[in-house]
């Protein structure tokens, strides 16, 4: 394999997107959205459907004009230029694979178009082929393909032209479960391995957190939270990508903040260095509390379910109006209806302002 | 669990092995029968061909060599006697079927592929605008019988003038499906209505009875079934594919040659094949638009049941026979283009 990579590996370039707009006519489908990837790197753009994702992927591809903002390539401004121009392939969530032509036509049409001579287009071919473990069915049609072998057909036929960009819109939705989790696990050591700066749209939180050096969460058009998966996991910096990150996500209470205190329906809690904010929302990762005798913890409440998923339990509580999910090791039992309390260690709690949305920070 | 068992829907056919021997009997009687139904008149006008009058005045006879002696006296006279006018009716027809053919589908789909891709928004008052001025200009020469010229210099200047600002007074714009629908309702009218209109417009520029107005007028009849035909065909092409050529490096006119014109291959086959039959039988503008020059076979047919011979049912037959011949081989070369499935696996998993 490591053969082959070499004939395929190109330079990476960096991607600067600056206040990047789109309006499709009174619509606003992309606000603002600035972005620098660096050379080589894994960039996952994550966010529900309809969130400007898939745009903002289709604007730097070219398919999508800019209505506002220059977006840049190495050190190039292409924020006019034609797709065919901006030295990038793309995997589409269809695979687009041409229906008529067969796998070998598939992965060598970018090396046609570019008129590279025969024997080398042939070589060139074979190397992709070899790579993604596609050579013997080089004379095959796409329908005559599982879904996971078009996959790698789009895939090599992205890599053949050596582009200094990935750009993948949601490659492996099509795909059932298991082959889903192969081909990214797959898809990770090719990147690693080639290098290539990847930009790759997701609604799966699983595959940003797996693929991605850093995630870009995304929201309304908005570019809500950039960082590693670690920090968009366990340093949200507002109620959405909170609530969006992790399954379950985490729970959520309303209440005030006074004197440094957290107050909500059943529970205080410590919130030291904290400012007095009166809309205040504690939010807490499911993992990182734990049930506890009634009157232990910080919070006592009825048991709604409980759920054995197999490597854990699920305890979901009813507080008010709101569910707390908490995630027990899976020995752990207690019966529905019963009473409860949760344990909550203080330096786990986040805490937001319910007006803005925005996570609240201690003062130091 | 059991295995999964295939339901069968309501209407869901069974295999024709799997039916009991009873239906089968009754099944192939059914198709047997109709299809003698449907191939009669076809056997009748060949037999048609070969009898002499006396075996057709005298008939009906249905078996040749048994009831009748077959004669070759009706091709003899279509294609030795009256040459020159089977030829010519021949060759027009071919000329002009194939000519008004490929115009309505080159124009046609053409028209029909950017409607498939590109959002047009026209806006109502300003085409309005330009019809009015068109009303205008032509009621100028013609009732008031003011300069061609300076009319529609005036007409053109005016349009260019005040269009924007006339399109701005109140603002409806119109959509694909809006275009689409005009199009296809320039059909909904009879032919007969348009025919003295189309008549009066080739006497006023000396074109009736050419090949140029009878190419002119199939294809422009011919282009609303073109574009709606082929709409729908274009639509199902994902645009997908075209994207992703166009990122491999593709110009636009590659991308039609290698992968929009591969994909389409089936929906042109049909549709050339339905405007090719409609302009080779077309009867009602032919009679109108050519006399003799430009005649074609179907004119040619008609003529033989008013002839001061009375009705020659004899060379009818052979002139219908040689003009199946061409639309029966042109239906069974493109029949194997008009194949379904060819976009599967272009997307999807």
């Amino acid at each position: 394999m490591n053969a082959h990579s070499s004939e395929l590996t190109a330079v990476a370039k960096g991607i600067t997107a600056d206040k990047l707009n789109k309006f499709y006519g009174g619509f606003h489908a992309l606000k603002d959205f600035s972005l620098e990837v660096v050379p080589g790197e894994f960039l996952v753009l994550l966010g529900p459907s309809g969130c400007g994702k898939s745009t903002a992927l289709r604007m730097i591809a070219g398919l999508e004009s800019i209505s506002s903002g220059t977006l840049t390539i190495g050190d190039r401004d292409v924020t006019d230029v034609l797709p065919k121009y901006r030295d990038i392939a793309m995997v589409f969530q269809s695979y687009a694979l041409y229906p008529h032509k067969t796998v070998g036509e598939n992965i060598g049409f970018p090396l046609k178009v570019a008129k590279m001579p025969k024997d080398e287009m042939e070589r060139t071919i074979l190397a992709a082929a070899n790579q993604v473990e596609l050579a013997d069915l080089l004379d095959r049609l796409p329908s005559q393909l599982s879904g996971g072998q078009r996959q790698r057909v789009a895939l090599a036929r992205a890599m053949v032209r050596r582009p200094s960009v990935f750009l993948m819109d949601e490659p492996l939705s099509n795909l059932d479960a298991k082959l889903r989790g192969n081909m990214r696990a797959e898809l990770k050591h090719m990147q690693s391995e080639l290098g290539i700066t990847t930009i790759y749209v997701t609604h799966d939180q699983i595959e940003a957190m797996t693929l991605a050096h850093r995630v870009a969460v995304m929201r309304d058009g908005e570019l809500q939270q950039l960082g590693t998966p670690k920090q968009v996991y366990s340093d949200p910096a507002n109620l959405f990508v909170a609530g969006f990150m992790g399954s379950p996500p985490m729970n959520f209470l309303d209440g005030e903040i006074k004197d440094e205190m957290f107050a909500g329906p059943g529970i205080t809690l410590a919130a030291k260095g904290y400012a007095d904010t009166a809309y205040a929302t504690l939010g807490f990762r499911p993992e990182d509390c734990t049930v506890v005798e009634k009157g232990a913890g910080q919070l006592d409440a009825p048991v709604y379910t409980f759920e054995m998923t197999g490597d854990q339990s699920l305890v979901t509580f009813r507080a008010g109006d709101k569910s707390l999910v908490v995630k027990m090791p899976n020995d752990f039992e207690v019966a529905a209806d019963e009473t409860a309390g949760i344990s909550l260690p203080t330096s786990s709690a986040c805490f937001f302002d319910q007006a803005t949305g925005l996570r609240i920070r201690p003062a130091s | 669990m059991s295995a999964p068992t295939r339901r069968y829907s309501l209407f869901e056919p069974n295999k024709i092995g799997e039916l009991s021997p009873a239906a089968k009997f009754i099944l192939y009687s059914f198709l047997a029968a109709w299809s003698l139904f449907v191939l009669f008149p076809i056997y009748w006008l060949l037999i048609t061909s070969f009898k002499t009058p006396a075996a057709v005045n005298n008939g009906p006879f249905f078996l040749p060599w048994v009831d009748f002696q077959p004669s070759l006296h009706a091709w003899r006279d279509l294609f030795i006697l009256d040459f020159e006018d089977t030829f010519r009716a021949y060759s027009n027809s071919i000329i002009i079927a194939v000519s008004s053919t490929a115009l309505s589908v080159l124009v046609g789909s053409m028209a029909a592929y950017s409607l498939s891709r590109i959002e047009f928004a026209p806006n109502l008052i300003t085409i309005l605008y330009f019809v009015a001025l068109l009303i205008g200009s032509c009621v100028a020469i013609g009732v008031y019988g003011a300069d061609l010229w300076l009319t529609l210099a005036v007409a053109v200047a005016l349009f260019f003038l005040l269009a924007r600002a006339v399109g701005k007074l109140y603002t409806v714009r119109l959509k694909n499906g809006d275009i689409l629908f005009w199009i296809i309702s320039q059909r909904i009218l009879a032919p007969i209505v348009v025919v003295v209109p189309i008549y009066m417009m080739f006497q006023s520029v000396r074109l009736l009875d050419t090949h140029i107005a009878l190419i002119l007028t199939y294809a422009v009849v011919n282009m609303p079934i073109v574009v709606w035909l082929m709409y729908d065909f274009f639509s199902s092409i994902p645009r997908d594919l075209e994207e992703s050529a166009q990122i491999d490096g593709a110009t636009m006119i590659m991308t039609f040659r290698e992968i929009v014109l591969p994909l389409s291959r089936a929906g042109l086959s049909a549709t050339t094949l339905l405007v090719m039959i409609f302009a080779w039988n077309e009867y009602l503008l032919a009679l109108f638009i050519s006399t003799s020059n430009a005649q074609t076979l179907p004119i040619l047919v008609a003529a033989m049941n008013a002839g001061e011979r009375g009705i020659l049912w004899w060379t009818m037959s052979v002139a219908i026979i040689v003009m199946i011949i061409p639309v029966v081989v042109l239906a069974v070369v493109l029949q194997k283009y008009i194949t379904k499935g060819l976009l599967v696996g272009a997307v999807k998993g």
